[in-house]
């Protein structure tokens, strides 16, 4: 092989590598432009989830870069040439050691980093709001391939005849810690809303607590983040977040809507 | 060599043009390059053909068939209602059915709830208008009409800009309204269809679209013209309304979800092309059953039928079971009443619902069961539609097509289209040995039992809770 035609497929392999390290960091860069990236959060806990996801986006980053930099510059001057001979070499320990005890490290970090998040979301019901794990504010149930709340009577009664049901929209006031019961009649589903930074799986005979905070009035989107079976793509639901007033009042006339004869 | 060889063979010898090939490949499936799909036809409901052995045996007749529908109905892909001359003089188009009913009286929430739902769904293009970056309006995704009646209504922008008047008002006026009160055609909400129901429901609504068949219950087959889930007596055809409920609530526990995410306007489009293709289905099927082989298809025929199942639909807003006055009060003794008329048997004077739905309730009754005539096995009871059906476990609190007690009195009152559950309202009852019919009061008695058992006491409730919990 000429000397040309080699420094050219050299050149030519390197640049294509190098173009995997450059297309991913500058998709990251361009995402938010293209409105790719996460949309702005309005729950209570959205902010510890965020910064739990860039911690970790921060180290993968760093370390996606490195190696890749190592990579392409290995490719560019280890690039085989006609009269050299491999070389064996048996490694380094020292080296070695460095690259497990970083890793294992960052990994220590992250672990304890997230515990405060985890108990927030999964653990810590609130117990002081108007909505308890003991008095929830609704049901959700999960089935093939709808999402359904159920809103408990007058007295607080779920197992009433007079229970408010609301298929695909979910109704919820604002500004107040969400207690819900999640419940599946069939298969794994999960609940999942991206703007609440919230997921949570719904098994079948189990009564899942859950708990959000909406911060924000408005009107977002719920999916099912669980394959449920054929219709999984069209499982989706709308969450409306009300303030207090508004809630309070739509409650109160969804329950009177059952007297209707109309 | 053997052919199998082939392409292996020529891959290795031209390497580079098996690669860019294949880079060629890729790029135009990554551009979205999709094979030509086949337009969809209609088919004949086979089944309902071979029944008649005159028509069966007629292949010409057959086409002539096809032709009829075709000329009432047209095509999936342009389908209409052909308008009869007494219709235009009563000012009834059933091309425009929903719609103008949704613009007539009495109908003013649902035409603002249309309005409010298409400013939600449009919210871009109606803010270009209001900026005025006309060119910034995008075609709406699946609503091809109203593209092209946007394009229509730009080229006609006046030279004055687009606060120039323009018919009523100002043409952005008349911009504004084309996206707010827009309603689907016939032809978009059958395209629309077929991207959202077709592969359950069929192409001729037939129930047997290719994902039908791993689904129980089944999907509804429309042609026989009966709807299970109506407020109306006389086991009548659905109003606009009950279906549009159905697609916006779903058929709670089947694969029917729920279609909200849909604007309104989408789901009334397609309660007109469901509307269309009940219509349809039942004329063939009356023409295919009434028809012999010494007369052939009479224009007459193809006609009255048309005329007949058309009317049906339109008389059905008048079927409406209405109560006038509040729900009464829910006593025990009410409850306890509707308890004796639903464990009495039919033979001995009650109501007979605990023959199917079992002394708990639980949809287990002696009679939800029967004996197949052919396998001679044990099987669950079939409906009209020939499928095999559970019957309602009523401590679920799952009720379809609506819980309210109003719905319950209406599904009691009128019974289900299609199912063994009967007509309750003049059913022949025995009370203290005296025989009498069945009235409103006792059917909210049965109302009030019914809702007893798909509840509990609080404390019941809460020490279930508790249960769940400690497991």
């Amino acid at each position: 092989m000429s000397s040309f035609k080699h420094t050219l497929t050299r050149l030519t392999i390197t640049l294509l590598l190098l173009a995997v390290p450059v297309l991913g960091v500058w998709t990251w860069l361009e995402a938010d432009r293209w409105h790719l990236w996460f949309p702005p959060y309005v729950s209570s806990y959205g902010k510890s989830i965020d910064r739990l996801f860039y911690v970790i986006l921060w180290m993968v980053t760093v370390t996606f870069v490195l190696t890749e930099g190592l990579l392409v510059w290995f490719v560019f001057r280890y690039s085989k040439k006609s009269d050299e001979k491999a070389v064996y070499t048996h490694g380094n320990h020292t080296l070695e050691m460095v690259w497990t005890a970083i890793p294992a490290l960052l990994l220590v970090v992250v672990a304890f980093s997230q515990m405060g998040a985890w108990a927030t979301v999964k653990m810590n019901f609130p117990e002081d709001g108007p909505y308890t794990v003991q008095h929830p504010l609704m049901e959700v149930y999960a089935s093939q391939f709808d999402w359904r709340a159920r809103y408990p009577d007058a007295q607080g009664n779920f197992e009433s005849a007079d229970v408010v049901e609301t298929p695909y929209e979910i109704t919820v006031p604002e500004d107040v810690p969400v207690v819900f019961r999640l419940k599946s009649r069939d298969v794994l589903h999960s609940f999942f809303v991206p703007k609440f930074r919230l997921k949570q799986d719904a098994v079948p005979g189990m009564n899942i607590p859950v708990w959000f905070e909406a911060q924000e009035a408005g009107s977002y989107d719920l999916i099912c983040a669980e394959l449920c079976g054929w219709g999984h793509y069209k499982m989706a639901g709308r969450i409306h977040v009300l303030p207090q007033a508004e809630f309070d009042q739509w409650l109160a006339e969804q329950r009177a809507a059952l007297k209707s004869t109309q | 060599m053997r052919l199998s060889q082939l392409p292996g063979m020529i891959v290795r010898r031209h390497r580079r043009a098996a690669l860019l090939a294949a880079l060629a490949l890729s790029f135009t499936s990554a551009c979205g390059f999709q094979p030509p799909t086949p337009a969809l036809t209609y088919s004949l409901n086979t089944p309902v053909i071979e029944k008649n052995a005159d028509l069966a045996a007629d292949p010409g007749a057959q086409s002539q068939l096809v032709g009829a529908l075709e000329f009432l109905f047209g095509t999936p892909s342009g389908p209409r209602f052909l308008t009869m001359p007494e219709w235009v003089d009563e000012g009834f188009d059933p091309n425009f059915w929903g719609e103008d009913a949704l613009k007539a009286e009495g109908h003013e929430a649902e035409w603002n709830a249309l309005v409010a739902s298409n400013r939600q769904r449009f919210h871009e293009q109606l803010d270009a208008i209001a900026r005025g970056d006309l060119a910034a309006v995008k075609q709406p995704r699946y609503s091809d009409d109203l593209g092209r009646w946007w394009e229509e209504l730009l080229a006609a922008l006046p030279e004055g800009g687009p606060d120039s008047p323009y018919e009523d008002g100002t043409w952005r006026e008349a911009a504004v309204k084309l996206f707010e009160e827009y309603y689907p055609s016939l032809a978009t909400s059958a395209a629309f269809y077929h991207l959202q129901c077709y592969h359950c429901h069929g192409a001729e609504g037939g129930g047997n679209g290719s994902t039908s068949q791993f689904l129980e219950p089944r999907p509804r087959d429309y042609r026989p013209g009966k709807f299970k889930f109506t407020a109306l007596k006389e086991k009548a055809r659905p109003r606009h309304e009950d279906l549009f409920r159905t697609l916006a609530e779903g058929v709670y526990t089947t694969a029917m979800p729920s279609f909200r995410r849909f604007s309104d306007a989408q789901l009334h489009g397609l309660v007109d092309y469901v509307r269309l293709l009940a219509i349809r289905g039942e004329v063939e099927i009356l023409l295919a059953d009434s028809f012999a082989a010494d007369e052939g298809l009479t224009f007459d025929a193809v006609k009255e039928n048309y005329e007949f199942v058309v009317g049906r639909w339109r008389e059905a807003p008048d079927k409406l079971i209405v109560y006038e006055g509040e729900i009464p009060a829910e006593t025990p003794e009410r409850i306890a009443h509707g308890r004796a008329l639903f464990m009495t048997p039919g033979e001995q004077g009650g109501a007979n619902c605990v023959s199917c739905h079992g002394s708990t309730g639980r949809g287990d009754g002696a009679s939800a069961f029967e004996v197949d005539p052919v396998t001679q096995k044990r099987r669950r009871v079939k409906d009209d539609w020939g499928n095999e059906i559970s019957i309602r476990d009523l401590t679920r609190g799952v009720f379809r097509f609506g819980r309210r007690p109003i719905d319950l009195y209406r599904r009691i009152y009128a019974g289900i289209n299609g199912t063994p559950m009967p007509e309750h309202i003049g059913m022949a009852i025995t009370e203290n040995g005296a025989q009498r019919t069945m009235n409103e009061d006792d059917i909210w008695d049965l109302v009030f039992f019914v809702r007893s058992m798909s509840s509990h006491a609080p404390e019941v409730a809460q020490a279930e809770h508790g249960e769940h919990q400690a497991q």
